[in-house]
């Protein structure tokens, strides 16, 4: 998943960068806050670690073998701000003195290996164990949290790719970076992520952990178990990338308008007719009509859409839990 | 006689000839664990075997002008100018040693074919000037950085982005992932050739046991961490890390920089045709 220079126009790095500067400056600051100074050369053996975590082949069926990223692991085990940091790491090495991976593109490649495989991997396997009691869950949490990572991270990576011809072309419209568009390089990325890349992580992940905690289970991170920031992160991040619906064509699947509906394809053949109750029944004009706004662009308008939806979602979810306050906190994990 | 005793007090089993062929089992996976890390290793320690740098010229100027050619490449968008910087990156590599020219050039030309196979597709759908053009840049990124961290001492190299204001934890947690990777990499290096050696004819274990390394080698790691740090408060260490170097140009410094000023100068002119 390490992408090279020249895949991804300068400007999309630059944004891609830009977009770590937040996330790292946090993880310095909680590090700090929540590690002492004597864990300081922890976060650089931890960076060994994760860099040589990436050597170790694990055998694939058909003779072949892959090799693991390890975030969401590496998250369990030192917490998701130290493992940040020390992927970081890993990573500007493996890029500087390897050549593994782009230098201009080594915002990218964190944005996709530093922090969305271990925030993410570690929000999904928290949120998991927390609601359930049983070691069972804990596992289904590493599982589940280690394969949606890395399959996420590799989406993105996808993503990044193939905006890059829609973006970036020369006069005569070619284009200048990778030239595949979202509909190849999103298979191409996702299929062998899904079927094996995603295998491998879940089965080095599982099985390393299952080892430490038999032979030294004081060493792994327990973090508090209040961990809701970490969804604002990824609510923030999502809305972000709303401005990639632009890029798709046509309408979303379910989305339909009442004068789309009858292109809509069923099984093959066209829909043909609009239903009626769609033509004539309620009609209802939102604030903002297809997410664009009057007088703002149209990614502006796409982007305050979508802050608004996500601001009347917290409110209504707010109120809704404000009613239902009377559960008792569990404080037996708090450590 | 003697020796007919001593036959006599022997078991029968250790007299009976064995003819025992193992089972052959697949474990090309611990021997490309094994190639790996060994590969890491073989290059941090090349490091230490050399003398000077290569052409006197100050490790931050090397950072900054490499740097600076990547993204020129990145940003051209003609042939012309990627022409002039491969002849300017050919006449580097000429005057570089035969061993570090193979593995400049084997790095990067392994990376640019990949590139290359990647691209193919796009090729015969007609377009050979974007799948080229990647090709030519990626391979030319590749033998720009792949010089710099040939011809440069890595400290040297981190102590260059000191000077670029990366934080001075950074800069630490940096130096000491290089050493340790070293350090970790011998110790897990060692439990892999263990487990290839212990492992005759059939091992289902096997599987189980690269978790089981994997996993000591964290827990090693810890271990380490804790008592680099007794060692660092030892001998005074209070969290801050300075860098004392003086910053004297010499004339290949000049030189070097001139070549940047032609580079740039060649962006301008032929860049973006």
């Amino acid at each position: 998943m390490h992408i090279p220079d020249n895949y991804l126009s300068p400007s999309t790095c630059i944004v891609m960068g830009a977009a770590m500067v937040p996330v790292w400056a946090i993880a310095v600051h909680k590090v700090k806050k929540e590690v002492t100074r004597s864990k300081i050369p922890m976060i650089g053996i931890g960076a060994a670690f994760s860099f040589l975590m990436m050597m170790f082949n694990v055998p694939l069926p058909g003779g072949t073998t892959g090799h693991a990223v390890g975030g969401t692991l590496l998250a369990i085990l030192l917490g998701p701000y130290a493992a940040c940091i020390a992927i970081t790491v890993a990573l500007l090495i493996q890029a500087l003195l390897f050549g593994d991976g782009g230098i201009l593109s080594f915002g990218a490649n964190c944005f996709n290996m530093a922090f969305i495989i271990p925030f993410l991997g570690y929000f999904i396997y928290k949120f998991i164990k927390d609601r359930t009691k049983s070691e069972k869950g804990e596992y289904v949490g590493i599982i589940v949290g280690s394969y949606v990572g890395i399959n996420m991270a590799a989406l993105v990576a996808a993503i990044e790719f193939g905006v890059q011809p829609l973006l970036f072309t020369n006069s005569q419209g070619q284009p200048l970076y990778s030239p595949y568009p979202l509909s190849i390089s999103i298979p191409a990325m996702m299929i062998p992520h899904l079927l094996v890349a995603g295998v491998v992580e879940v089965l080095f992940t599982t099985a390393i952990y299952t080892f430490i905690k038999k032979v030294s289970p004081g060493t792994i991170f327990e973090g508090a178990k209040q961990k809701i920031h970490t969804i604002y992160g990824l609510i923030v991040a999502l809305i972000c990338l709303t401005p990639l619906g632009l890029l798709a064509t046509g309408t979303a699947w379910g989305e339909w308008g009442a004068d789309e509906i009858k292109d809509v394809v069923h099984g093959g053949k066209q829909l043909g007719y609009t239903p009626a109750g769609m033509k004539n029944g309620f009609s209802f004009n939102a604030i903002m009509p297809d997410y664009s706004v009057k007088g703002l662009p149209e990614i502006a308008g796409y982007i305050l859409s979508a802050i608004a939806g996500v601001a009347i979602m917290v409110i209504i979810f707010k109120i809704i839990s404000s009613f239902s306050k009377t559960k008792p906190k569990d404080i037996s994990n708090e450590s | 006689m003697n020796h007919k005793e001593n036959q006599r007090n022997l078991p029968d089993w250790l007299l009976k000839d064995e003819n025992y062929i193992p089972q052959s089992d697949k474990d090309q996976f611990i021997g490309k664990s094994i190639l790996s890390i060994l590969r890491i290793l073989s290059k941090i320690k090349s490091q230490s075997e050399y003398k000077t740098d290569k052409f006197h010229v100050n490790a931050a100027l090397k950072v900054a002008f490499t740097f600076l050619l990547v993204i020129l490449l990145s940003l051209s968008t003609s042939y012309t100018f990627i022409f002039v910087v491969d002849v300017y990156l050919l006449v580097v590599l000429s005057f570089m040693d035969g061993k570090e020219i193979i593995k400049i050039l084997s790095v990067s030309l392994a990376m640019a074919f990949f590139t290359f196979i990647i691209l193919f597709p796009y090729i015969l759908l007609g377009n050979t000037y974007t799948s080229m053009i990647i090709t030519l840049k990626v391979l030319s990124t590749l033998i720009a950085v792949n010089i710099l961290s040939h011809s440069t001492r890595w400290n040297t190299i981190t102590g260059a982005l000191r000077r670029f204001y990366v934080p001075n934890i950074f800069i630490l947690v940096l130096d000491i992932t290089i050493k340790y990777i070293s350090m970790l990499g011998d110790f897990s290096l060692n439990m892999l050739y263990s487990l290839k050696l212990r492992s005759v004819g059939k091992n289902n274990s096997k599987y189980g046991s690269i978790a089981g390394i994997a996993g000591t080698m964290f827990m090693k790691s810890k271990e380490m961490a804790e008592e680099m740090y007794a060692a660092m408060e030892c001998r005074g260490f209070t969290g801050e890390y300075t860098v004392r170097s003086k910053w004297k140009l010499t004339i290949a410094d000049f030189i070097y920089m001139l070549l940047t000023i032609g580079m740039i100068a060649a962006f301008i002119l032929w860049g973006r045709i």
